[in-house]
């Protein structure tokens, strides 16, 4: 059923009063496991008769291959095999299918896979890749993503146009832009001409990597029936399936995936096939035998993904009252070697690109462009980052020069609810303002901060993947208990407690009377994907669909057993009861025996997609099931002498719609702050002739316990209409508008503008020194002065 | 020469034989199956795979095996004693500190070797002993927490009215 919004309406607000389990911070089911050092990971999985697998890496950003010759490293006893690219004439990618298993024909990134090799043991097999031979013939790179967008410039893919896709993927043949998002609304040119001010400015990203402390990890079997079984850590073991099934041209049920227990983190970086795509590769040629691969911490940084570096051209018009009237903005994304998730973060930095603002003219392009670069892809809010960046610093940039309060202006034009998003969708549940609201009353926005310090804010939404499905279904047994079947991976975000809560809560029973195992596709139904902050409200809402049939199944077995009327039962505690009578509770197993005798089981079944207005798209709509919102704000202290910038106390307030687990969305708020701390300060994966210069934690700075501040984690809850008791995600949104909170609270306390991430000492010290001589040079100085708009550092 | 090494580790004593360029953490995961203990980067750099060696922490991966002779190895499988949680174990579950629970066991033991030498560490002890232990999911505060209440303390009250309450 649908309400004048377009929104099913499943949840009533007086349901959400009486909550018992949902809401509640009960202890995670696996964190016992993994305080015992119990908890298995890929890393720790062995499988009988297993071969190690090692890949032998491109030196060349970009280059021919002539030759491979192994033939040295077959004979090397204890090696089981070699396969190279030749062998392999499949492509795979997510929605735009253009990755090799192992580089064909030529090499488009150093560290990308040439060849592989499969030993009884890891020591042999990298002893064989030094005695592999290949010959290559250098092409000419591309590192620059702006020169790699012009036209005319040499193509990373010649056959792009030969290239599947996805509906919604708009490549431009004959040049290396993978996908160019549209979007506009008004006019404007029109816009322009109505404004006292434009601004314009250019920011930019560099890559930051997900330093997930498990690398990525995978053991492949394949037997001579082309039937495949992959142990992994990935995500998404559907969407992996598919993508190993439509590469390989094999049936997609031969393939089954089978997700690790455990993974060690992810943050978007373990989807696509990475260890995947190695070890299918071996097993593909040498059958029958299992081969793990997984990656060391340099392969992470060189040959996995990162976040796509961006350039953003932002440019901004403005009524003197400080109205905003047009927006047009310009972002490059560089998407390294291959499209990966590109074309989808593309997508998504464009839908937000503007910021979550009520904008009357508005014109967005994003370019997701190929060089000859470490491959970028889905990483923590993707695309988020990127556009917030630019939007939220530039929000500063405008206050400043028009002597505005940079809160007022973002409040001003924050969307309310009810408002036309840009892509014409209206906005409900939105619990933005509230968000900004809440941070700026608890950082005590208005307060005098003594000289050196400063503070900053700013906010952020960003889309949910829409309209993707989510299947579940529950196992009550016979003593009572239930089973959750669900392929949502547990990658550390606590979605399994979460879906048990959501179970416990629906059914009536206690949590620990639910499981949930990790996901075999062979076993757990369809699930699109552990991604973008959708789990907790698509996978709930199957989750407690399943949970309803199972219950009025039981209901129904209960009435005669209780002499009442199905709509009179309740279940509490596991006990079914006539409601006003919990004297005669019967409990769930003994209704199933009573019914059963020792076969007693019930099956609840649950599918979830968001049910779309009629004219939206059915891949990518742009019309969105939620936004996820949120806001940030950064005190810091900056040292003029030396640039240094500490950060004294970050707020983070952000919209769960309603918290199933308060304290895992606190855990999801200050982990994604610290991420976005690190984008902020310290994270760039820095490269040379494009190999990469920093492939290890001691060079590649990720924030540890001495570097995170104290960090106030608000939890604000406007419920959603169709979410699982209003749950909307939130992980996702955490990390986003940090980066320009810092920035923004560094302009406060000393006046200074940083246009490119990280922020870095020496970048703060060569502004501060350009200042200096200005106002050395001009008549009035001010240490207050706000910096021009324009472009620059 | 007799490559027979005496090491004893969780409180149990082993004759092993090694290879002089075995690491311990390879010894722990691959040779004795304690996958507890957890390899994240194998040159020192982010402390999942750290152990405790005569009461000091120790990275596995950086400490070759065959220097571990006569000496009393406590890893994570050996945390909890008799069955019974550890009260630096007990309080990471209750205080949410562990999200994928990669980097759980290298900090856990971090934080006994300072509660070992130090019963009632301050925040700023707490976060420097966990300095070396990398955690991605959890921005370290419920880590910190937690091992500030599995000692018996809480975290530091907020800074008076008017004061941004830095933590250092």
């Amino acid at each position: 059923m649908l309400n004048d919004k377009g929104i099913t309406l499943i949840e009533t607000a007086d349901t959400l009063e009486a909550l018992e389990i949902v809401g509640k911070s009960p202890q995670r089911a696996d964190a016992r496991d993994k305080v015992r050092g119990s908890a298995v990971y890929l890393e720790d999985m062995k499988v009988n008769n297993m071969l190690c697998g090692k890949v032998l890496r491109s030196r060349y950003p970009h280059a021919r291959i002539l030759s491979i010759d192994a033939s040295a490293a077959e004979k090397l006893p204890g090696v089981r095999g070699v396969v190279t690219g030749a062998e392999l004439p499949f492509l795979h990618g997510e929605s735009l299918v253009d990755e090799p298993f192992l580089a064909r024909d030529k090499v488009r990134y150093t560290g990308e896979a040439v060849a592989a090799v499969a030993a009884l043991d890891e020591a042999t097999a990298e002893e064989a890749l030094e005695l592999i031979t290949v010959q290559y013939q250098e092409l000419p790179p591309l590192f620059d993503v702006m020169e790699a967008a012009k036209p005319g410039a040499p193509l990373v893919h010649e056959a792009l146009a030969s290239y599947q896709h996805a509906p919604g993927i708009n490549p431009i043949h004959g040049t290396n832009i993978c996908n160019h998002f549209k979007l506009r609304r008004g006019d404007i040119e029109e816009g322009f001409a109505q404004s006292d001010c434009v601004f314009e400015d250019t920011f930019t990203t560099p890559m930051q990597q997900h330093c997930s402390l498990e690398p990525h990890g995978s053991i492949c079997l394949m037997n001579h029936d082309d039937k495949l079984t992959l142990w992994t850590n990935n995500d998404s073991p559907h969407r992996c399936r598919k993508e190993i099934a439509s590469a390989l041209k094999i049936p997609l049920t031969n393939v089954r995936i089978i997700t690790a227990p455990n993974i060690g983190g992810n943050f978007g970086g373990k989807g696509g096939l990475k260890a995947e795509a190695s070890a299918a590769a071996l097993a593909w040629k040498i059958r029958n035998r299992p081969i793990k691969v997984m990656y060391t911490r340099e392969e992470e940084f060189c040959s996995s993904i990162g976040r796509h570096p961006s350039v953003t051209r932002i440019k901004t018009g403005v009524r003197k009252d400080g109205t905003i009237v047009a927006r047009q903005v310009e972002t490059y994304l560089d998407s390294g070697a291959y499209a990966e998730k590109g074309p989808t973060v593309a997508r998504f930095c464009g839908l937000s690109a503007a910021g979550p603002y009520k904008i009357p003219h508005v014109k967005v392009d994003v370019y997701c462009v190929y060089t000859n670069k470490t491959v970028a892809g889905a990483m923590r809010g993707y695309g988020g980052p990127q556009g917030a960046w630019a939007y939220e610093s530039q929000m500063d940039v405008i206050a400043a020069k028009l002597g505005l309060d940079p809160l007022e202006l973002r409040l001003r034009h924050a969307y309310d609810e009810g408002d036309i998003h840009i892509t014409g969708q209206q906005i409900y549940s939105e619990g933005l303002k509230e968000c900004i609201e809440k941070v700026a009353e608890n950082m005590e926005w208005s307060r005098p901060r003594p000289e050196g310090r400063g503070r900053g804010i700013a906010c952020m939404e960003r889309a949910v993947k829409t309209p993707f499905g989510s299947a579940a279904f529950v196992k009550v047994n016979e003593d009572g208990t239930v089973d959750i079947l669900s392929s949502t991976t547990e990658v550390g975000q606590g979605s399994e407690t979460v879906l048990r809560q959501i179970a416990a809560e629906e059914l009536g029973v206690r949590l620990e009377q639910v499981r949930k195992a990790a996901p075999d596709t062979a076993y757990t139904p369809f699930d699109s994907s552990t991604t973008s902050s959708r789990s907790t409200f698509h996978m709930g809402n199957a989750v407690k669909m399943a949970v309803a049939d199972a219950k009025s199944q039981i209901l129904k077995l209960a009435a005669p057993l209780l002499e009442a009327n199905v709509d009179d039962l309740r279940i509490k505690d596991g006990n079914v009861h006539p409601q006003g009578q919990p004297e005669r509770a019967l409990p769930i197993a003994k209704v199933l025996q009573r019914h059963y005798g020792p076969s007693g089981t019930v099956l609840g079944r649950g599918y979830y997609i968001p049910e779309m207005p009629a004219e939206s798209e059915e891949y990518y709509s742009r019309f969105m099931v939620h936004w996820l919102v949120g806001a940030c704000g950064a005190e810091v202290e900056v040292n003029r002498k030396t640039g240094q910038i500490k950060v004294l106390k970050i707020w983070g307030a952000y919209d769960a719609g309603k918290a199933i687990h308060p304290v895992n969305c606190e855990g999801q708020i200050q982990g994604g702050i610290a991420i976005g701390l690190g984008l902020a300060l310290s994270e760039e994966v820095m490269s040379k002739d494009g190999a990469v210069m920093n492939p290890s934690f001691l060079s590649y700075k990720v924030p540890t316990a001495l570097d995170v501040p104290q960090i106030v984690p608000i939890i604000v809850e406007h419920p959603h209409p169709d979410g699982p008791f209003g749950a909307k995600g939130m992980g996702e949104t955490t990390n986003v508008p940090v980066p320009p909170a810092i920035a923004n609270a560094i302009y406060d306390a000393v006046g200074v503008r940083i246009h490119n991430l990280p922020v870095t000492p020496d970048k703060v010290l060569e502004v501060l020194k350009l200042k200096a001589q200005e106002q050395a040079g001009s008549r009035a100085p001010s240490p207050r002065r706000p910096a021009a708009p324009g472009r620059g550092k | 020469m007799d490559k027979t090494v005496r090491i004893n580790i969780n409180r149990e004593s082993y004759e092993l034989e090694l290879e002089p360029n075995q690491t311990l953490l390879d010894l722990l995961r691959e040779q004795l199956g304690m996958t507890g203990t957890k390899k994240g980067c194998e040159i020192g750099a982010c402390g999942a795979c750290t152990v405790i060696i005569d009461g000091e922490p120790a990275l596995s991966c950086m400490t070759l095996a065959l220097r571990c002779r006569g000496k009393e190895v406590i890893t994570i499988e050996g945390m909890a004693e008799n069955g019974r949680l550890h009260p630096l174990q007990e309080m990471a579950i209750e205080h949410g500190a562990v999200q994928c629970g990669y980097c759980t066991p290298g900090w856990l033991l971090s934080a006994k070797v300072l509660l070992d030498n130090n019963p009632s560490p301050t925040l700023d002890e707490v976060r420097s002993a966990i300095s070396g232990n990398i955690c991605r999911c959890t921005g370290y505060q419920k880590i910190e927490e937690s091992i500030l209440a599995a000692a018996g303390r809480s975290l530091p009250a907020p800074a008076p009215e008017g004061e941004s309450s830095p933590r250092v």
